[in-house]
């Protein structure tokens, strides 16, 4: 439960950054969806339940920071946990240069699942027109920013006394393997 | 004779010395302007020594003031800096407000044009996607607001409520991809519907053999009911014809940089 809280706060957190801090620096091309890199560390460090429980609310979350109508973000984020459990079981996640692929990965799956449903369902073809041109900026500054938080968290993860390097992150878990 | 000068020779001389300055004085005293060769020697030899001793007694004063008898000036400076702090952030503060005042006062003016009654709201977010445009702004359902109702700024047309809060709106901007707005050119009154694409606009269904130039301005047409007829949406940027097809490819920058947006209108009524 405790780790659930520290992700829907670290979620308020980021979606509060990304809607009032990040657009005084950054345009919208080149601003980082850290919801997303959230997500994805989500979906290989916890167990798929809780996972997929707290994917939900953080797209929720996402959802009620932005013009789309809710649904939108919870749908995307909810594949996105489900395909990154599959990838971890067949890949050594604990590689940084993977991981960042990972991270590019999910930047482009959710680039094609936003614009494929704003297509087909909400009749909103000329987003095209923004997602598409955006998708290089999104993926170099979304690579950045993951690059930075996950230093910046084992940084924090060695002040703590957890052993350093990448090998904790999906085997810290207290539920892998369920 | 003799004998009398010899004896009070001193007082004599006394009484001639007195009555020579005196003449003197009162000589030079109608002459105030003219300096006198002994006025000018006197000035002209001491100069040199009046400097290097001026010279000297500053340096002293310097080294005595700077660095000899410095209690209290760590204090003093301390003091100072915090005093200079906080006069760069109240100057800052009167900046800001001026600027702030400047751009309400442009607001006010192009509401007071419109002629409907308006409320001022400060934008105080962002849309948390990357391809959404909409902003957060800070009145909301207390303040008697209500979806649908459009929002403007001095430039222009911003765009319309479309989800509101208890104390807080979000605004669709017009050059979301949902947003479509009924639009026309205002010097040939060629009609079209401007469509957001993110960064500008695209102006759908104007017809091929239309008068459309690149700078006209875009205005909105009134049809649809949310927006006011008359306001800027933008500017043409773009005319492009196919060699076939009945409508031209026309593409329009907003009047308004939505990246420097900080105070906006709700208008909140009909005509007065």
């Amino acid at each position: 439960m405790k780790g659930l809280s520290l992700f829907i706060l670290t979620g308020i957190i980021f979606v509060l950054l990304q809607s009032s801090v990040l657009p005084l620096l950054f345009s919208p091309n080149w601003r980082p969806n850290l919801i997303l890199i959230l997500v994805l560390y989500l979906g290989l460090s916890e167990e798929l339940s809780r996972a997929l429980i707290v994917g939900l609310l953080l797209g929720a979350i996402q959802d009620s920071f932005c013009s789309s109508s809710l649904g939108l973000y919870v749908s995307v984020y909810t594949v996105i946990v489900l395909l990154t459990r599959l990838l971890s079981e067949q890949l050594n996640i604990e590689s940084p240069p993977l991981l960042l692929l990972l991270i590019a990965g999910g930047t482009l799956v959710q680039n094609l699942l936003v614009g494929l449903y704003l297509t087909i369902l909400a009749d909103g073809s000329p987003v095209l027109f923004i997602l598409l041109p955006a998708i290089p900026q999104q993926l170099l500054t979304n690579m950045i920013f993951a690059t930075i938080l996950l230093s910046l968290f084992l940084r924090i993860k060695r002040l703590f006394g957890y052993r350093p390097g990448l090998a904790g992150l999906f085997y810290q878990s207290k539920h892998h393997g369920n | 004779m003799r004998e009398l000068l010899r004896r009070y020779r001193f007082f004599w001389l006394a009484i001639i010395l007195l009555l020579a300055t005196v003449i003197l004085y009162s000589y030079n005293l109608r002459q105030k302007t003219a300096t006198t060769f002994f006025e000018r020697a006197v000035l002209t030899f001491a100069a040199p020594f009046q400097t290097s001793i001026d010279g000297i007694a500053d340096n002293l004063t310097d080294i005595w003031g700077n660095y000899l008898w410095l209690v209290d000036t760590r204090q003093r400076n301390l003091e100072l800096e915090q005093e200079n702090r906080q006069l760069h952030s109240q100057l800052a503060q009167v900046e800001e407000a001026s600027l702030q005042n400047e751009r309400l006062r442009k607001l006010l003016a192009f509401v007071d044009e419109l002629d409907r009654p308006a409320l001022p709201a400060q934008v105080i977010g962002e849309d948390a996607s990357n391809w959404a445009r909409t902003i957060v702004i800070d009145k909301g359902i207390q303040n008697g607001l209500q979806n649908g109702l459009p929002v403007v700024a001095a430039q222009g047309v911003v765009g319309r409520i479309i989800k509101i809060g208890p104390a807080s709106s979000r605004v669709l901007l017009v050059t979301d991809a949902s947003s479509a707005i009924a639009a026309l050119i205002q010097r040939t009154r060629t009609r079209g519907v401007a469509r957001g694409r993110g960064a500008d606009l695209s102006i759908d269904y104007a017809l091929r053999d239309a008068d459309v130039q690149v700078g006209d301005l875009l205005v909105t047409s009134g049809m649809g009911g949310i927006f006011p007829k008359g306001l800027p949406l933008g500017l043409i940027e773009s005319v492009e014809k196919d060699q076939f097809g009945l409508f031209q490819q026309v593409k329009a920058s907003p009047t308004i940089d939505f990246s420097l947006l900080e105070e906006v209108m709700v208008i909140v009524g009909e005509d007065r």
